[in-house]
């Protein structure tokens, strides 16, 4: 009697600790939507960073370690664009399933076409650039589609007998994605070829999605003030071949930005980038709305 | 059918705004697929679905970045400066200018170069390497260590030579400091290079819901090069081993508030102290070292409101020194720095720093007090210029501890770092 109260404690047990959710870590918040969107409630999500932060200089806090030690998946960008705070962060936390090229680690950017890759040698006297490819591409559906299919297929490798609930979460996350579409054509129709600066080297996915015509950029070497010179040059530039929109992230400070867009005679857009980058931007699809609602304003 | 018609109806009042004519050239119509069917093929549920990214590798810069090399960084202090007369004490990469103790200290010097070489060894190790050339003297090892990567309970292990996780400062390398000059209870109560030596270190993440990190040490330390000022740890025989114990605890008060402490524990031999008559004192006496270090930070998490943000870091340590001449002869004394660094622009950095030794004082601790102000601009991420002053006062005779005659120190420093730098902690 006492063995088949063991026995049947182990097995409720077990079958707890399968009933789990599987802890997913994201460092943005637009990954954390789109695991919630196909991980459903077979997932538990946290993410390092907010989205109203420029994911360059997210802090390194202790915190956070306790955060990636319970972590059975981490849901990062790439590119580099962590590493000035991730790599610490991953050490520390002691949880090997998510050390680099385990299951529990999906760099997001094997994902995608990486655009602005370097052909040539670079180094930073053309400022703080990401050499392996522009890592700000989750914003066009897209890639936020191909995004949520790889983790779709990473939960269900780490969870197989829930394998066809993700997939069953990332179909209708994508059929979701297709109604919206007929309305964010439609945005974009109305966006194709509108002559843009952006502030960082930032919108280049958004740009190619939209077809909006990206002329150049206050800074024009990122992550480094831009000159006096630089930016006399731009504006006359704006002028000369009539820019309608400077384009910054919410996080940058906008003075710089707004000084360029007054004296070119063109619109200051601040623009979300990620979810979670004002309080009503909670989803994904949310986050696509107020962009293109702030780029056709 | 009808839901399409809406939303085709929703979108052009929603985004039908869009100026006609400011800043658009002509633009064929749209004649490639819709959204929904890219969606489709992204999803790879089209029949026309094609492989979604070509493979970066096929880029031969790309490739480079595979191979298993480690990473290499380079970070240079190019410093000068004048002061007024020696200081009271230097720490190994404080700014080392040309005079002898009765010249004023001036001219230039590369006050360190720091080589980094790091990389994952294997599944269960990674390794740190960083040679350092101090003042142009000689090549050293400031660190070389393996941390493990996969011990179960939670357990991490660091073997090699490092820096001991005793207190704040002495974790970080010069370039992590925010004044030219380390504080002064880094010489007096750590050593001239700070607690660094070969040993071993066990850390333990304590499983709570805030960060709680417990960590034990053992370093054989070695014997200074000179015996002017009490050394805490570095006596002995070989087998006296120096052991270090620190709890760790951070506190996410609100996004923008951060707070982190540590309380802090050693013990050692000491060497002893030469005084002026050549005669040596305290040598093989058993030393213990107690402290706190507390940093707290205001950074708002991005700068779209400003650039502002406050650091104040304050860090005391006690210590007692037991015999062995008279047993009951125990000397206690102590010292704390604590410094506010606060960033005002976009570029620039100002801190103002307030050191004390000898709180309390003793027989081998006089009261020295030293007040550093240092102004930095950062050019970027990688470079750096910095300007520090600094006035220090050592008591005589017992007296208060601004009583004695200043000294002033000035020095202007180039910090450069390059290569792939390995990121650091908070």
């Amino acid at each position: 009697m006492h063995r088949l109260c063991l026995l049947a404690a182990a097995l409720l047990g077990l079958s707890a600790h399968a009933a789990e959710p599987l802890k997913v870590v994201t460092t943005i918040e637009t990954f954390a939507d789109l695991a919630r969107s196909v991980g459903g409630d077979k997932v538990e999500v946290q993410t390092l960073s907010h989205g109203y932060q420029d994911p360059h200089f997210v802090e390194a806090k202790p915190n956070l370690m306790v955060v990636l030690n319970r972590a059975d998946l981490l849901v990062r960008v790439g590119l580099d664009l962590e590493i000035g705070w991730l790599p610490p962060l991953v050490l520390g936390s002691r949880n090997e399933r998510i050390a680099r090229g385990q299951p529990g680690d999906l760099d997001t950017s094997t994902l995608v076409e990486p655009l602005d890759v370097p052909t040539t040698k670079v180094d930073r006297s053309q400022g703080d650039i990401h050499p392996l490819g522009n890592p700000h591409f989750w914003l066009p559906p897209v890639n936020a589609v191909r995004i949520a299919k790889g983790i779709a297929e990473r939960l269900g490798q780490l969870r197989p007998d829930d394998k066809d609930y993700f997939q069953q979460r990332f179909a209708a996350f994508v059929a979701d994605l297709k109604q919206r579409a007929v309305k964010w054509d439609a945005a974009a129709k109305s966006l194709a070829g509108v002559k843009v600066v952006t502030y960082h080297r930032s919108w280049s996915y958004v740009t190619r999605w939209l077809k909006l015509d990206e002329q150049g950029y206050v800074e024009n070497k990122p992550g480094i003030p831009p000159s006096p010179d630089h930016l006399a040059q731009l504006i006359t530039s704006m002028r000369a071949n009539k820019v309608s929109k400077v384009l910054v992230e919410d996080f940058y400070n906008r003075s710089i930005a707004e000084d360029v867009a007054a004296k070119a005679g063109a619109t200051l857009v601040a623009a979300p980038s990620d979810v979670g980058a004002r309080p009503d931007i909670k989803t994904y699809p949310q986050l696509v709305d107020a962009l293109l609602t702030a780029l056709t304003k | 059918m009808k839901t399409a018609l809406a939303a085709v109806l929703c979108a052009s009042v929603a985004w039908a705004q869009a100026p006609a004519d400011a800043g658009v050239d002509e633009v064929p119509a749209n004649a490639g697929p819709s959204l929904a069917d890219e969606l489709d093929v992204a999803a790879g549920v089209s029949p026309t679905s094609t492989p979604v990214a070509p493979a970066p590798t096929a880029n031969p810069v790309l490739r480079a970045f595979q191979s298993l090399n480690p990473d290499l960084s380079v970070v240079l202090d190019a410093t000068g400066g004048l002061a007024g007369a020696p200081s009271y004490s230097l720490s190994g990469d404080d700014p080392e200018l040309r005079g002898g103790p009765a010249e004023h200290p001036a001219g230039f010097t590369v006050q360190e170069a720091e080589i980094g070489i790091q990389a994952v060894v294997d599944p269960y190790f990674r390794g740190d390497l960083f040679l350092t050339i101090p003042n142009l003297q000689g090549l050293e090892v400031e660190e070389g260590y393996v941390t493990s990567t996969s011990l179960p309970a939670d357990l991490q292990v660091k073997a090699g030579i490092f820096r001991s996780a005793l207190g704040r400062q002495n974790g970080q390398h010069l370039h992590g400091q925010d004044f030219t000059r380390r504080p002064l209870l880094n010489e007096a109560y750590l050593g001239a290079d700070g607690l660094r030596a070969p040993g071993l270190q066990v850390s333990w993440l304590v499983p709570t819901p805030f960060f709680l990190q417990l960590t034990g040490e053992a370093f054989s330390v070695g014997a200074p090069e000179d015996t002017a000022h009490l050394s805490t740890f570095g006596g002995g025989r070989r087998v006296d081993l120096a052991y270090t114990a620190e709890l760790k605890t951070f506190v996410p008060v609100t996004d923008t508030v951060s707070v982190y402490g540590g309380l802090d524990a050693a013990t050692g031999v000491t060497p002893g102290v030469t005084d002026a008559d050549g005669v040596l004192h305290r040598a093989g006496a058993r030393t213990f070292l107690e402290g706190f270090d507390l940093y707290v930070k205001y950074k708002p998490l991005n700068v779209a409101g400003g650039f502002f943000s406050l650091a104040w870091t304050t860090e005391l340590f006690v210590r007692q020194v037991l015999g062995p001449e008279v047993l009951d002869d125990t000397l206690v004394d102590g010292g704390l720095y604590s410094q506010l660094v606060a960033q005002v622009s976009r570029r620039v950095f100002l801190g103002l720093r307030q050191d004390f030794l000898g709180l309390p004082s003793s027989a081998l601790q006089a009261r020295v007090q030293r007040t550093s102000f240092s102004a930095t601009f950062a050019f970027s991420e990688f470079a750096r210029l910095r300007a520090h002053v600094e006035r220090e006062t050592t008591a005589t005779d017992g007296l208060g501890f601004f009583s004695g005659p200043p000294v002033w120190g000035a020095y202007l420093q180039l910090e450069v770092s390059y290569g792939a730098h390995g990121a650091h902690p908070f």
